[in-house]
């Protein structure tokens, strides 16, 4: 037993869990989705299992690499799922969700990713890359649950708009509603640990809080186009399709901020 | 004035802001900042000329992106000022709804009726509502009442604490770039430094590099000695990530680098023919030694770290950090040099020794003894605590606005001929389902009591 054989278990367990949900979304036979649930939720205990070993076994916080970082954004990304399904029941969201977290799972095993756990670089070494990273990565996992139902609402819209659509279950207004809730609990996640913790930490290591480093502003882009769903909601009384489309913008921002930056611009935050 | 103040109470305006705000800070991140202007020159050409005049070089910083800032200020603190009255008032003076008009216009509403007169209806509506943290303010007119049931109040507070953190974040942006100061001061042990600005000295005791076993650096350690009127007053060893704070001063462990004058360097010199053959020499950069048993006396003329032939094909150092030590040595014989070359720490195959006179002898260039710098960085940020503040009361907010949403029930009771309709009402301003199923609930019980 080692992490690498019980990360290779959780990939497994996830990918069944999307078969079940494929499998629910051309059949509509609910059990189907109910046992997608089950193995998305055990691949998420098995996940849990693997982050505390590679913790243990590195001695430092499971996210200081590419490898390690994307293993825990599909973590973060389940867990919100789970939470998510729990509360508002979005069993039609799982099968594209799941392709989410597959296609994280899947680019941090790919050959490209170093995964051997390296010994921490002198900036790294505080308690406050557990803070930072981990609120950080929660809070967007929340925002890429709501990716996933603001595309879900575009598409059950149209299909509602040409009279095709669903009177019960998860409608477009349902599907709404959850984007709003989950964008409502990712943003002050967001803005705690990708904000308010990265200029503590900043200040800590760098000697200032807030220096323009592109990361730094990308951040600050992503926290400007919530905060714009957020007024032009709850001031302006936007609904529907235009929400949607400033979600959607948002998480592209957020995964902007966490990979585009490290490979196509530089700057101070280079680890990972 | 009056027009300007309106544009500056709109939403709208906010959100135009922001977007203008956010596509700035974009480009700021595509087009390299704070370069020299050569850099741009060579990368953007003509177009270098039009990012220097709109400050597109140094963004963050220019005239027209702080204005952006201030605008948006400006926006946040006049709406919050404009509606912050009507807000205390609805929170502290509520009204009590009396037309039924008023109820019936709310989304979430229900009425029912019961056999009780009014004073029992009203007392068990009231029982139900305390027992779920409703605080209560009622008025009785003949044969009506007016019932005004609210909880969680605080809540429509959350998006004010969020602006004014905001603000204060700003406000202390702005002390931080004026009244701040970075400077990177770098100290050899023993060193002294005045500390600019300030009344106290800081030496460097001591500094080390710590490594991990595969050679990787763990950290950076330096021993720092605060002296205020030639008297040391406290040490501290700072290390990356724990910097020492004195006086509104904070010194960070930022870098560290080599002291290349006055190298010494370690050569092992070998002979092809004779295996056992082995002498170990520690030579200074400029002296001259003799090599024991032979006739021949070895110099070091040059070290370089970071060893790079440059386009004129000389020796230079790419970097001050020791990745490629090459040192140029010379051999003679009492006053003729017989050979002359570079030999490499990393690459000892590649030595190139031009030699004028056979020899038998070849040379390693094994270790090199320099001595390291620690590199501080001297910080000054009166706007620091401002910022902490500011951030504190922007969780505040949001903690408020989204986790403590405020919850008001308006209701009305009529009796007529001995028994009671009941109108209700609610309002909440945020996660209006789970509210709703608290009404719901309110209603039923009320529904089911005998």
């Amino acid at each position: 037993m080692n992490e690498s054989i019980l990360f290779l278990t959780t990939f497994i367990l996830y990918i069944i869990s999307a078969f079940f949900y494929f499998s629910f979304l051309f059949s509509k036979k609910e059990n189907l989705a109910r046992i997608g649930f089950k193995f998305a939720f055990s691949g998420l205990l098995i996940h849990t299992a693997a982050l505390i070993w590679r913790t243990v076994e590195s001695g430092h916080a499971p996210f200081t690499n590419m490898y390690e970082s994307l293993s825990f954004f599909a973590w973060s990304s389940i867990l919100a799922y789970v939470i998510i399904e729990f509360k508002y029941k979005i069993r039609k969201a799982g099968p594209y969700f799941m392709l989410i977290v597959i296609a994280l799972m899947a680019l941090a095993s790919s050959p490209l990713m170093p995964k051997e756990a390296t010994p921490l670089v002198p900036a790294l070494q505080s308690y406050w890359l557990w803070l930072h990273v981990a609120v950080t990565l929660l809070g967007e996992a929340f925002f890429a649950v709501a990716f996933i139902t603001s595309i879900m609402y575009l598409v059950a819209d149209s299909k509602e708009k040409k009279g095709q659509g669903k009177k019960s279950g998860l409608t477009s207004e349902k599907l709404d509603s959850i984007s709003y809730r989950c964008i409502a609990i990712g943003f002050p996640l967001f803005t705690l640990g990708g904000l308010v913790f990265g200029m503590i930490w900043a200040y800590k290591a760098w000697g200032g809080y807030w220096s323009w480093d592109p990361k730094e502003v990308w951040s600050l882009i992503t926290w400007f186009v919530f905060a714009l769903y957020l007024h032009t909601r709850i001031v302006m009384g936007w609904k529907g399709r235009r929400s949607a489309y400033v979600a959607i913008i948002g998480f592209l921002a957020a995964l902007f901020t966490y990979f585009g930056v490290n490979y196509l611009l530089s700057g101070l935050h280079s680890y990972a | 004035m009056k027009y300007l103040l309106k544009l500056f109470n709109s939403v709208k305006l906010a959100i135009v802001l922001l977007i203008i705000i956010t596509s700035a800070s974009l480009i700021g991140t595509l087009i390299p900042q704070q370069r020299s202007p050569s850099e741009y020159v060579a990368q953007f050409g003509q177009l270098a000329n039009l990012l220097n005049r709109f400050q597109i070089t140094n963004l963050y910083h220019s005239l027209w992106f702080l204005s952006l800032l201030f605008l948006l200020a400006l926006n946040i603190l006049i709406c919050t000022l404009t509606r912050f009255p009507a807000k205390l008032r609805k929170a502290f003076q509520p009204k009590l709804i009396k037309d039924k008009k008023n109820i019936i216009v709310l989304k979430i509403k229900d009425s029912l009726g019961k056999n009780w007169g009014l004073v029992k209806t009203k007392e068990e509506l009231k029982k139900e509502l305390s027992s779920r943290h409703y605080r209560l303010k009622e008025e009785v007119e003949e044969n009506k009442a007016f019932l005004l049931a609210r909880k969680k109040t605080l809540g429509l507070f959350g998006a004010d604490f969020v602006h004014l953190g905001l603000l204060i974040i700003l406000a202390g942006g702005i002390i931080s770039g004026f009244g701040g100061f970075r400077k990177n001061l770098t100290l050899s042990e023993g060193d002294i430094l005045d500390i600019p600005n300030a009344e106290f000295k800081l030496r460097l005791d001591k500094f080390e590099t710590e490594y991990y076993p595969d050679g990787n650096v763990r950290d950076w350690k330096s021993t720092l000695t605060v002296i205020e009127n030639e008297k040391p007053i406290l040490s501290k060893t700072i290390e990356v990530n724990h910097p020492l704070s004195y006086r509104g001063f904070v010194f960070y462990q930022s870098s560290y680098g080599w002291n290349w004058t006055n190298t010494s360097v370690g050569i092992w010199v070998k002979k092809r023919k004779d295996p056992s053959f082995l002498r170990k020499i520690d030579i200074t950069v400029g002296e001259r030694v003799s090599l024991e048993g032979e006739n021949i006396q070895i110099s070091v003329i040059h070290f370089i770290p970071d060893f790079i032939l440059n386009e004129k094909n000389e020796a230079a150092t790419r970097s001050l950090q020791p990745n490629n030590p090459a040192a140029f040595i010379e051999g003679w014989q009492e006053e003729e040099k017989i050979f002359s070359g570079w030999i490499f720490a990393k690459f000892p195959d590649f030595a190139r020794i031009h030699s004028e006179k056979e020899t038998d002898l070849s040379f390693e260039l094994k270790n090199f003894n320099a001595s390291q710098y620690t590199g501080i960085e001297a910080a000054k940020d009166p706007g620091v605590n401002i910022i902490w503040l500011g951030c504190t009361l922007l969780m505040i907010g949001l903690a408020f606005a989204f986790y403590w949403p405020s919850r008001e029930i308006k209701i009305i009771l009529e009796e007529t001929q001995g028994k009671t309709g009941v109108i209700a009402g609610g309002i909440a301003s945020k996660n209006r389902e789970d509210f709703q199923s608290e009404f719901d609930k309110i209603m039923t019980s009320l529904r089911r009591l005998r």
